[in-house]
Formats: C-alpha cells, sequence, structure tokens
C-alpha cells in the first residue's frame, strides 16, 4: 500500500512538479502583421490544471496570443510548444488538444443542436460520437432541445451548446474568449458550474475584461498592454493593490 | 485520420443548411431562368444563329448564376464564427476545400439539371442522342473548374470588406480560359457537325487540364489562403 500511494506520488510529481513538462510554454513570442509589432516579446509557461485569465485593452494582442497557440498564426519570432509538442510540425495534434469557447458560439444556427455537434464530432474524429453527444447534452441541460434549431436558441443556450461543442473531443486545453459576454445571471452560473466541474482536468487561458470573475478562476494572472506583458502573478502570490493599478493605468485609461 | 469522412459532413452540413434557407439555390434559379427568358427573347429564336450562339450564351448564364452561389457560400462559415471553429479542428486545410468545392459543385449542378431543358426548350435547339454523354461532360468540366477557382477566390474574398466586389474581380479574369473552351465545346456539340465536333473535344481536353492544374493550385496554396 505505502510503495502504491510512493509510486502515485512519484507520478504526480512527474507530471506537475519542477521536472515536468509545462501544458503550455511560449518562449520569446513576437509577431507582427505588416511593420506593425501586436505581440513583443511574450514568455510564460503554464502547467497542466493551471488557469491563466488574460487581461488587456482591446487591440493588446490577447486574441492574437491565443490564435498563435492554437496554431491558427504562426508567429513571427519566438516559439510555443503544447503538451511538448511543436506547431509547425504537430499542428494538427495540437488543434485536437484544444477547445475554444469563445464570445462567439461558432455554431451553424440553421443546424440543430444534434446536428452541430455531430458534424464537429466528424471533423475531429470522435469515437462513440453518439454516446458522446448524449452525455454532453445531458451535461448541459440541452437534451430536451437536440432536435431543435440552434437559430431558435436563447444567448445562454447557444453558449451552452458552444461548451458542449467545445468538450466533445475532450480537450486537455480550453481557451475561453470573452465567455460571459451577453450571459445573463443563470447562465452565468450555469456556465461557471460546468467550468467547476472540468477545472480540475483542464488547463485554461482565459480572455476577460471581467476582474472579478477572471482573478476568483485563475492560478496565474497576466495584462497585456501593446503587445507586452505589463503584469503576470501567481494567483497566490498575487498583489491585487498592484494588479489593480496597473489595470486602471493601461486598460481603463484606452477605454 | 480518414478524409473522406469530414468532406462528406461538410457538403452534407452544406446541403441541410441550403434545404432549410432555400436562399443559394432558389436565388441562383430565379437568375439563370430569368436570363435565359432575356436572351430568347433578345435573339430570335427561329434564327439559325442560335446554334452558334448557344454555347456562348449558355455559359454567361451559368458563369453569372455561379458567382451569386460562391459569394454566399463561405457566409454561413463567417456567420457566428463557425469558420474559426472549423479551423481549430484537426482536419487538413485541403480537405475543407474539396468539401466547400463539391458543395458548390452539387448546388450549381442542382440548378442546371433545371435550367438546360429550359434553355433548349427555349431556343428551339436539339441535341442528337449519341452526342448527350458529350454535352453533359462538357457541362461538368465546365462546372468543375468553376467551383475549384471560385471555392478558392471566395475564400480569399471573405476576409476582405467588399467581398461582393472582390470575388468577381479575382474570378473573372482567371475563368476566361475555361470559359472560351467550355462556349467552343458546347457550341460544337450543340451544332452537332462533325469538323466543330472535333475542335469541340480539343476544348474540352483542354478543359480537362484546367481543372486538374487549378484543383492541385488550390490543394497546395489551400492552407496558406485559409489561414492569416
Amino acid at each position: 500500500m505505502i510503495e502504491q500511494i510512493v509510486e502515485l506520488e512519484k507520478k504526480e510529481e512527474k507530471k506537475d512538479g519542477p521536472g515536468a513538462v509545462p501544458e503550455i510554454e511560449v518562449k520569446g513570442l513576437s509577431k507582427y502583421f505588416g511593420k506593425r509589432k501586436v505581440l513583443d516579446n511574450i514568455s510564460f509557461e503554464l502547467k497542466k490544471g493551471g488557469f491563466l485569465s488574460l487581461f488587456g485593452p482591446n487591440g493588446a494582442g490577447k486574441t492574437t496570443l491565443v490564435k498563435i497557440i492554437a496554431t491558427l498564426i504562426a508567429p513571427s519570432d519566438g516559439s510555443i510548444s503544447v503538451s511538448g509538442l511543436d506547431p509547425a510540425k504537430d499542428s494538427a495534434a495540437i488543434r485536437s488538444k484544444i477547445g475554444l469557447i469563445s464570445h462567439n458560439p461558432l455554431l451553424y444556427l440553421d443546424l440543430s443542436a444534434e446536428e452541430n455537434l455531430k458534424f464537429y464530432g466528424t471533423m475531429y474524429d470522435v469515437e462513440c460520437l453518439d454516446q458522446r453527444i448524449d452525455e454532453l447534452l445531458e451535461r448541459v441541460e440541452l437534451d430536451h432541445r437536440r432536435y431543435d434549431l440552434v437559430r431558435t436558441f436563447s444567448k445562454g443556450m447557444t453558449q451552452r451548446l458552444a461548451i458542449a461543442r467545445a468538450l466533445l473531443h475532450k480537450p486537455s486545453v480550453l481557451f475561453l474568449d470573452e465567455p460571459h459576454s451577453g450571459l445573463d445571471p443563470h447562465a452565468v452560473d450555469i456556465f461557471e458550474g460546468l467550468l467547476d466541474s472540468i477545472k480540475e482536468d483542464h488547463t485554461f487561458i482565459m480572455i476577460t475584461h471581467n476582474i472579478e470573475r477572471g482573478i476568483a478562476l485563475c492560478s496565474k494572472a497576466m495584462i497585456l498592454y501593446n503587445g507586452q506583458i505589463v503584469f503576470y502573478q501567481d494567483k497566490d502570490e498575487l498583489d491585487i493593490k498592484m494588479f489593480k493599478s496597473v489595470y486602471r493605468q493601461r486598460v481603463k485609461g484606452d477605454y | 485520420m480518414s478524409g473522406g469522412k469530414q468532406i462528406l459532413a461538410i457538403i452534407k452540413k452544406d446541403i441541410i443548411a441550403e434545404l432549410r434557407t432555400k436562399e443559394m439555390v432558389i436565388s441562383m434559379l430565379i437568375f439563370v431562368i430569368l436570363a435565359m427568358i432575356i436572351f430568347s427573347q433578345a435573339f430570335n429564336a427561329a434564327e439559325k444563329s442560335l446554334v452558334e450562339f448557344g454555347g456562348g450564351l449558355l455559359w454567361v448564364a451559368f458563369l453569372f448564376t455561379s458567382m451569386l452561389g460562391l459569394n454566399r457560400s463561405f457566409v454561413h462559415e463567417k456567420d457566428e464564427g463557425c469558420l474559426e471553429g472549423l479551423l481549430m479542428s484537426p482536419v487538413d486545410r485541403p480537405l475543407i476545400f474539396f468539401g466547400k468545392m463539391l458543395g458548390n459543385l452539387i448546388f450549381l449542378m442542382v440548378v442546371e439539371v433545371i435550367a438546360i431543358p429550359i434553355f433548349l426548350v427555349l431556343f428551339g435547339l436539339n441535341i442528337g442522342a449519341s452526342l448527350i454523354g458529350p454535352f453533359v461532360a462538357a457541362i461538368l468540366l465546365g462546372n468543375i473548374g468553376i467551383s475549384s477557382v471560385g471555392t478558392l477566390l471566395s475564400t480569399i474574398s471573405i476576409n476582405t470588406k467588399t467581398r461582393d466586389l472582390m470575388l468577381p474581380i479575382l474570378f473573372l479574369p482567371i475563368i476566361i480560359p475555361l470559359l472560351i473552351a467550355a462556349v467552343g465545346a458546347t457550341g460544337g456539340i450543340i451544332s452537332g457537325d462533325r469538323e466543330q465536333l472535333v475542335s469541340a473535344y480539343a476544348a474540352m481536353r483542354f478543359m480537362a487540364v484546367y481543372d486538374i492544374i487549378f484543383l492541385l493550385v488550390a490543394y497546395a496554396l489551400y492552407d496558406f489562403v485559409i489561414g492569416e
């Protein structure tokens, strides 16, 4: 029994300890669009199960950073890795590990909930797809609306279906791009309940303007401004006064 | 990952959405029938010269009809960020091209299946039974070229602000060689003249080469085109 516990502890240490491969590693990342520098020498690491809340004014480079990690855009300089995979060689493998929940639902309005999930499930080559769809529709409390067109859904219902779509292929990394945008308080509760239930098994990067929610959920907080990191701290060491001061100075000043 | 399943899923998704909205095929159909009625009125349908003009009139109508469909083919993908959702999946980009291209080809052919008999009746043209096969082949070769070039270029134009203007600007100069060959091929087949048939078959060979080249170009470039 003791041997088993020691073995388990060793495994955990290997997974999360100092020698563990970070789930997301970004080194000296820069991105130019034409002559405009959108990201400037960004470096950070996120371990498996970590939750990074990413703050910053519009145009700070938050979405570009997420798109580069998701292999949708190539970096101009620097490197990234997701689960130790190199996007230059393994972009499809990286994309199969990533789920995206955005303020856009990424759902076809003229297809039903089930048709949308079947379509995306086929794109991701999900095994036992029908079973997985049943399970997820039940989890997001939409099984009674599975044959209805997404066009007829409320914003909250659409967002719940978007969560089911993002979790369909069992991603290990989830990107949340302003996921609370446009949700009513009840939908926010359901959304955060779902988030809580999957938090332990996933690594998150969340783009948000909501300080309270962003700080409450995160294990690390980052502020981007003009493509540069102007604040980056672990939540355990987070100096909330300093965070708010930097945020006010950089973000609110831009509004 | 098997590609056929993903291509079929894209085609099925586009067909289901179109069956529900009917916005693409209906507008294409109305346009092509109106164009044929106007052409038949503008030219005297009883004149013998219609055999010579027939191929040209047919392809002018089909070309502009196809542009109506191509302009709309990526609108559903762009709505609600679906294109981003599709690009986030691990599916190879060329498979997305082939799925969208085959969907566009099917919609164009559905319209043509209804429009061609109307065209033949309005213009009083008759294609001999032995020439129906080559006629269908010429139409198919033209459609494959239009759909492959059109899908590639509508992917580029969807990300521009003036996409309705951008597609014809990019599409028409590139499609002209195919269009000239298609007019020659269908015109020759409609005439039924042996000499013209020889040049019609030569034009069809050119169309086949054009189609292969542009399918290969799209396969090679699509990752870049649909990316940044």
